[in-house]
C-alpha cells in the first residue's frame, strides 16, 4: 500500500472527529465570535445589529465586568495553589505506600471519588454542610469552644461565600489531580532513588533533585488543566447564586457570561465575554507552557 | 442513481403536500402533537391531566405532552428553548416574566373565533377588569387565565399561641409590627436561627418588594418610563428596612435559608409566618391536612404612614401560545387552553387557583372557599405587577439591591445608586 493511499485512509478514519468537533466545537466558537460583534436580544425575532467593538469596550469599562475579573482572580488562585501542591504531597504519600498496594488503591478511590460527583450535585451536598444549622458552623463551634454558638454566615457574608465556594472546588479535584500525580510518579525509575541512597542523598534531597525534576512534564499538564478549571468555574457558584447567596463577590467570569445571557437578555455582551475569557485562558497557556518547555529535564 | 432522484423528489413532494396542509385558515386535518410546559403544581397537575384526557378523547387528532419543572427552572428552560427557537407549543409563566413573550412577539393573540366571542373587548367583560392586565397588548388578548393571584400573610396559629400571642388580634397590620412580632417568634441559639417568625418570598421581588415600594410612594421607572427610580427616598427607606432583617441587622431571615413558603406547610417549627397565595391552602391540605386548623390568613402590612394603601402585587399566570408553532398546532392549543380555562370552579376548589370570571364570582364554590375573602378585599386594593418587556431583568437588579444590603452590608443609598444605574443601562440597550 502506498504512503499516499495510506494518508486517504488515515483522513477517512479522521474525518467523523472532525467533523464533529466542527459543529458542535469550532462552530460555536466562530459563532460566538461573530456573535459579540452584535447587539441582541436573546429572545427577540430582530435580526442582530452590528455594532463593532462596542460590546468589549461596554465590558472593559463595567464595573461589573472588572468585578468578575477579580471575583475569578480571587477564585483561581485560592484554589489553584492549594489544588497543584496538596494533590503533589497526597500523591507523594500515596505513592510511598507502594509495599500496600490494597490500601493505596483505596486512598486513591477515596481521593478521586469526589471528582466523579457533578458540580451541582457537589454545590447542593456543601450547601447542607453549610446551613446555619449545618456542620461547618458545628465544628467550628466546637472547635473554638464558644459556649453560644455563632453563624459565621459561610453563604452570606462576601468572604466566607469566596471560601465557601473554594472549599468545595479543592474538595471535589484534589483526588482528580492526585492520580495524575500518582502516574507520574510511579512512571520514575526507582533505579535512580537507590543510586541516590547510596550516594547518601536524604529523602528530600531526592524529592528536589530526582522527583521534581523528573515529574515536570506531569506538573506542566496538572499547572495548565487546574488552571483553566480553575478560570471556567461555574457550576458551584451558579448553585451559590440560586441559593440565595450575595452574586458579587463569587460572580466569577463564567457565571457573569451566564447572567448577561440568561437574566440580562444580552447575547453580544455575554459573547464578548466568552471571547475576552478564551483570549485569557489562551495567554495563560501559552505562557506556561513557555516557561516549562525551556526547563525540561531527562536522566535517561 | 435513477431511485435515489425518484425518492428525493418524493420527499419534495411530500414536503410540500404538509406545508400546504398546515396553511392559515384551513381547519386542522392530520395529527397534532402539543408540547405543553407549565410549573410544578401538586393539586393542578390531576385536574389537568384528567382535561387533557377529555380533550384529547373530543379531539383525537391531537396528542397533548405535558411536561412539568419547578417554577424558577421552567423561566430559564422556556429562555433558552424560545432564544433556540424551538418553545413549546403552549406555556405559563407569571406575568413579569411572560410579558416580554409578549412584547417580543413570541406570543399569539388568542384565536377569537376558538372562544367563542366577538371581540377581545367582549372577552373582557366576562372576567374581573383586572384579569387581563398581564395579557392586553396592542388591543389584543395574549393569553388565557390560569390564576389571578395576589399574595397575603400565612400563620401558623400555634406558635402565636406559645409565645403568648392571640394569632386573631396580635397580627402584624405593618411591616414595623412584623419586626415586632416576628423577633418574639423567632427563636434562636446563640447566633443561629431555629425558627424564623418571618420571612420574605425571596426572590420574586416584582411581588412582595416593589408594592412595598409602591406604600411608600416609591415605583420602579420614572413617570414617561425613560429612566430607573429606585434611587428615591422610598426605595432607600425600604432598603434601609431589608438591611435591619437580615443577618447582619437584627437577623431575623436572609435569602440564603429555605424558602420560608415551601417549610411553612411541613409545620416543623422552622418558621412561624410566610408570603403566599390563596393556592397554599389547597397545597397544605394535599402536603399536611393536619395542620389546617392551625393555619389562619392576614392581609398584606402596610408601612405606618404609607402614602398609598396597596397589598402585595397582584399578578397573573396566562396560557400562551408560541406564536411560531404551526396554525394547525395554535389552533389546537387555544382549543386545549380554553378547555382548561373555563374550568373556573374545578382551579379554585380542587387547586385554589382564581380564574375571576363573573361565573365564578356569582358561584357557591367561591363564596364558601376559605380565605378568598381576605385575598380578594386585599387584591381590590393593589396593583398590578411590574410588567415591561425588561421586566425580568429589572426584577433581576431589584435581586442584586436587596442582597447587597442584607448580606454584603452595602450602604442602602449605594445600592439604590448603584440599582438605579443598572436600571438605566438596561433601558438604554
Amino acid at each position: 500500500m502506498g504512503i499516499r493511499r495510506r494518508q486517504y485512509w488515515g483522513w477517512i478514519f479522521v474525518l467523523p472527529a472532525i467533523l464533529f468537533f466542527a459543529l458542535f466545537s469550532y462552530f460555536p466558537i466562530i459563532n460566538s465570535f461573530v456573535a459579540s460583534f452584535h447587539a441582541k436580544d436573546i429572545i427577540s425575532l430582530k435580526a442582530p445589529k452590528f455594532i463593532g467593538f462596542q460590546n468589549y469596550l461596554y465590558i472593559f469599562t463595567s464595573q461589573d465586568f472588572l468585578n468578575s475579573i477579580k471575583a475569578t482572580l480571587y477564585f483561581a488562585i485560592g484554589c489553584f495553589i492549594p489544588l497543584v501542591t496538596v494533590s503533589l504531597v497526597i500523591a507523594t504519600i500515596v505513592v510511598s505506600l507502594r509495599r500496600f498496594p490494597k490500601v493505596q488503591n483505596v486512598f486513591k478511590m477515596i481521593y478521586y471519588s469526589p471528582s466523579i460527583v457533578s458540580g451541582v450535585v457537589s454545590a447542593t451536598i456543601w450547601l447542607l454542610i453549610f446551613d446555619p444549622r449545618g456542620l461547618a458552623n458545628q465544628f467550628l463551634n466546637f472547635l473554638a469552644a464558644n459556649p453560644s454558638p455563632v453563624d459565621f454566615k459561610w453563604l452570606a457574608l462576601p468572604a466566607m461565600a469566596r471560601l465557601s465556594t473554594i472549599i468545595i472546588y479543592f474538595w471535589k479535584y484534589v483526588g482528580y489531580f492526585v492520580i495524575i500525580y500518582f502516574a507520574g510518579l510511579v512512571s520514575i525509575p526507582t533505579s535512580l532513588y537507590e543510586v541516590a541512597e547510596i550516594d547518601g542523598a536524604s529523602a528530600w534531597k531526592k524529592f528536589w533533585r530526582i522527583t521534581i525534576p523528573l515529574l515536570k512534564p506531569t506538573i506542566e499538564f496538572v499547572l495548565i488543566v487546574a488552571l483553566i478549571q480553575c478560570v471556567r468555574t461555574f457550576s458551584i457558584q451558579y448553585v451559590f447564586v440560586q441559593s440565595g447567596s450575595p452574586r458579587e463577590p463569587i460572580n466569577v467570569i463564567s457565571l457573569n457570561i451566564y447572567t448577561t445571557a440568561m437574566q440580562y437578555h444580552s447575547l453580544g455582551r455575554s459573547t464578548a465575554m466568552s471571547v475576552s475569557l478564551f483570549c485569557f485562558i489562551l495567554i495563560f497557556t501559552i505562557v506556561q507552557l513557555r516557561i516549562y518547555r525551556s526547563e525540561r529535564v531527562s536522566y535517561v | 442513481m435513477k431511485l435515489v432522484s425518484t425518492l428525493l423528489v418524493a420527499a419534495l413532494l411530500l414536503a410540500g403536500g404538509t406545508l400546504l396542509l398546515a396553511s392559515p385558515g384551513q381547519e386542522p386535518t392530520g395529527p397534532v402533537e402539543l408540547i405543553y410546559w407549565t410549573h410544578e403544581d401538586p393539586n393542578r397537575t390531576p385536574l389537568e391531566e384528567k382535561l387533557i384526557a377529555e380533550f384529547q378523547s373530543q379531539n383525537p387528532n391531537v396528542t397533548v405532552v405535558r411536561e412539568t419543572g419547578p417554577s424558577g427552572k421552567m423561566a430559564e428552560k422556556l429562555l433558552t428553548a424560545f432564544a433556540a427557537q424551538k418553545g413549546p407549543d403552549i406555556f405559563n409563566q407569571g406575568a413579569e416574566d411572560e410579558w416580554q413573550y409578549i412584547e417580543l412577539g413570541r406570543v399569539a393573540p388568542v384565536d377569537l373565533k376558538v372562544v367563542g366571542f366577538s371581540s377581545y373587548r367582549a372577552m373582557q367583560n366576562d372576567y374581573l377588569p383586572v384579569t387581563f392586565n398581564g395579557a392586553l397588548y396592542d388591543g389584543k388578548i395574549h393569553g388565557l387565565p390560569m390564576e389571578i393571584t395576589n399574595w397575603c400573610i400565612y400563620i401558623n396559629n400555634k406558635y402565636y399561641r406559645e409565645v403568648g400571642l392571640d394569632p386573631a388580634k396580635d397580627y402584624p397590620k405593618t411591616w414595623e409590627q412584623m419586626v415586632q412580632v416576628a423577633e418574639k417568634l423567632t427563636i434562636r441559639e446563640g447566633e443561629v436561627i431555629n425558627r424564623r417568625g418571618f420571612d420574605f418570598r425571596y426572590p420574586w421581588y416584582l411581588q412582595f418588594f416593589d408594592p412595598m415600594a409602591n406604600q411608600l410612594g416609591g415605583t420602579v421607572l420614572s413617570k414617561d418610563g425613560k429612566s430607573g427610580a429606585v434611587d428615591s427616598a422610598a426605595w432607600v427607606k425600604l432598603l434601609q428596612y431589608m438591611a435591619d432583617w437580615g443577618p447582619n441587622g437584627r437577623n431575623l431571615g436572609s435569602p440564603t435559608y429555605k424558602n420560608a413558603r415551601s417549610t411553612f406547610n411541613n409545620d416543623d417549627n422552622s418558621v412561624a409566618m410566610c408570603i403566599s397565595g390563596l393556592y397554599q391552602y389547597d397545597r397544605i391540605k394535599a402536603q399536611n391536612p393536619a395542620f389546617l386548623p392551625e393555619v389562619s390568613v392576614v392581609p398584606y402590612p402596610r408601612f405606618q404612614g404609607a402614602v398609598n394603601d396597596n397589598g402585595a402585587a397582584v399578578y397573573g399566570h396566562y396560557y400562551m401560545v408560541n406564536a411560531s408553532s404551526s396554525p394547525a398546532a395554535q389552533k389546537a392549543a387555544w382549543k386545549l387552553t380554553w378547555y382548561f380555562s373555563s374550568h373556573v370552579e374545578e382551579m379554585l376548589d380542587q387547586v385554589g387557583l382564581i380564574i375571576p370570571s363573573k361565573k365564578l364570582l356569582e358561584s357557591a364554590v367561591y363564596k364558601n372557599k376559605k380565605f378568598s375573602d381576605v385575598f380578594i378585599a386585599d387584591m381590590a386594593k393593589s396593583n398590578f405587577v411590574f410588567c415591561h418587556v425588561k421586566g425580568a431583568q429589572i426584577q433581576a437588579v431589584l435581586k442584586e439591591m436587596v442582597e447587597g444590603v442584607m448580606l454584603t452590608k452595602v450602604p442602602p443609598a449605594e445600592a439604590a445608586r448603584r440599582g438605579q444605574e443598572k436600571i438605566n443601562d438596561i433601558l438604554r440597550q
